[in-house]
């Protein structure tokens, strides 16, 4: 019994997506809160911009969060993260920096940045590499459907009124 | 092509008119036919490679952002990330391109594609991926950088000057062709520029709007593209996005245009899926080998067993 709750807790953090406890954002407009992940969903209440929110769970073009004492929905778009000192997943930065090109030296680390380009050489045996990993269409068909992916018609999008 | 043969049938003509020592005649003539091809420029000719040539630059480049980062050693990460990948494509303008798809060895957080379908993510990346839709949203973001011909435009403008023949060397001689050579040089060169300094900002916008349709069209949320876009409005740490954020416009701007583009058009597609348990085990960073120090538990008693 204690076994099957402690794999069911393990089963359901292994799955969740990930890391959202320490997630804070702040709104970017004035929006609503609702109730439920839908744009006809009740609404709780107004979000002012640049509020507060600390990031609950995801689902979709819907965030979960905690706002001024409230649980709701708001929409993703309307949210931008915290800006945080460290990243968000927050892994250790053991690296130090030296000079103006911001080139990683140290502590295994490897960062990939302008330097790395400029200087780097063709590397064709690497190349041959990546050619072998390429798969065909059919396993690329049979994994959308094992995992149900439904495909749809969807149009592309002309650019919006420019913010 | 019918050009200057028909300028070579009126050159060969006039030389059998005038009967001096044939050899020497068209000696000078290949010269100066040799020079002619040689000072011809490639002007607009990148935009109209075929895609077999197309594959060949693509190639090289790959091979140069390659050799800035190796690919990693996990058979299962690179499978799992070309099935995705190829099931993306599929659903986008070209799906007939040889698509590649390779995790490279960075703990950065950034994404690259090069012509003719060669995708490469980092390491650092992957690992930070909320979902297998965020995934996709990367993928499908790259991958109409790649069916618009983004990087080929780019390109154009900076080897608009080179030699045409020379390119044409580069094209029809695998190895070892100095003239080839030369091409490859300024190839190498600016495409150096273009993955540094980043392709121009409508480019990226477009390949955003693309990116989600395609997640859609794949039967993914096509969230996981502004959700990744999120991820970035908290970036200030400089070493690991540093070259991403400088080649990108502002995440907040793509997330802005992203949102009236989108508006509420995807709302009612049924059953997109967010992510995918298989995934979700692949992107766990591998558990420490040691568990973390932690207080030590009180030592033992000497004397009191228990009977």
């Amino acid at each position: 019994m204690h076994c099957a709750r402690v794999f069911l807790l393990a089963a359901a953090l292994l799955f969740a997506p990930a890391a959202l406890a320490s997630e804070r954002g702040l709104t970017i407009r004035a929006g609503d809160l609702y109730a439920e992940p839908f744009s006809d969903a009740k609404k709780l209440g107004a979000l002012t911009p640049n509020q507060p929110v600390t990031i609950v769970e995801r689902r979709g073009g819907w965030v979960s969060v905690e706002a001024g004492g409230q649980r709701g929905w708001v929409r993703l778009l309307n949210l931008r993260l915290e800006p945080a000192a460290k990243p968000p997943a927050g892994r250790s930065t053991a690296a130090l920096r030296t000079g103006s090109t911001g080139r990683t030296v140290a502590t295994g680390v490897k960062g990939l940045d302008e330097a790395d380009i400029r200087s780097a050489a063709l590397d064709h045996a690497q190349l041959a590499r990546l050619e072998q990993l390429g798969v065909g269409d059919d396993a690329a068909k049979q994994y959308g459907s094992a995992n149900k992916l439904k495909e749809s018609k969807v149009a592309y999008l002309k650019p919006g009124k420019a913010p | 092509m019918i050009g200057p043969a028909r300028v070579l049938g009126l050159l060969l003509g006039g030389a059998a008119l005038v009967a001096t020592p044939a050899a020497a005649q068209f000696g000078a003539i290949d010269s100066i036919i040799g020079k002619a091809q040689s000072a011809q420029r490639i002007g607009d000719g990148l935009r109209k490679i075929n895609e077999q040539e197309e594959i060949k630059i693509g190639g090289d480049l790959a091979a140069m952002l390659l050799g800035a980062a190796p690919l990693i050693a996990d058979p299962a990460k690179q499978r799992h990330l070309n099935t995705l990948g190829r099931w993306l494509a599929l659903h986008s303008e070209r799906p007939g391109l040889p698509w590649k798809f390779g995790i490279i060895d960075s703990d950065d957080f950034n994404a690259f594609s090069t012509p003719g379908g060669y995708v490469l993510v980092t390491r650092g990346l992957f690992e930070r991926m909320r979902s297998e839709s965020e995934l996709a949203g990367v993928l499908t973001h790259e991958i109409a950088h790649v069916a618009r011909r983004h990087h080929l435009a780019a390109l154009q403008q900076s080897l608009r000057n080179q030699s045409l023949s020379e390119m044409r060397s580069y094209f029809s001689v695998s190895t070892g062709s100095s003239i080839g050579d030369r091409f490859s040089g300024a190839l190498l060169s600016a495409g150096k520029d273009l993955y540094a300094r980043g392709l121009d900002k409508d480019d990226e916008y477009e390949a955003d709007r693309i990116g989600v349709v395609i997640a859609a069209r794949a039967g993914y949320s096509p969230w996981g593209l502004p959700g990744v876009l999120q991820t970035l409005t908290a970036t200030t740490d400089e070493s690991k996005y540093g070259l991403h954020n400088r080649t990108h416009p502002l995440p907040l701007d793509r997330l802005a245009r992203l949102d009236a583009a989108m508006g509420t058009r995807f709302d009612s597609l049924p059953d997109l899926v967010d992510d995918l348990p298989g995934f979700a085990a692949l992107r766990k960073p591998p558990a420490p080998l040691a568990a973390p120090p932690g207080p030590k538990p009180p030592p033992a008693k000497p004397g009191r067993r228990r009977p």
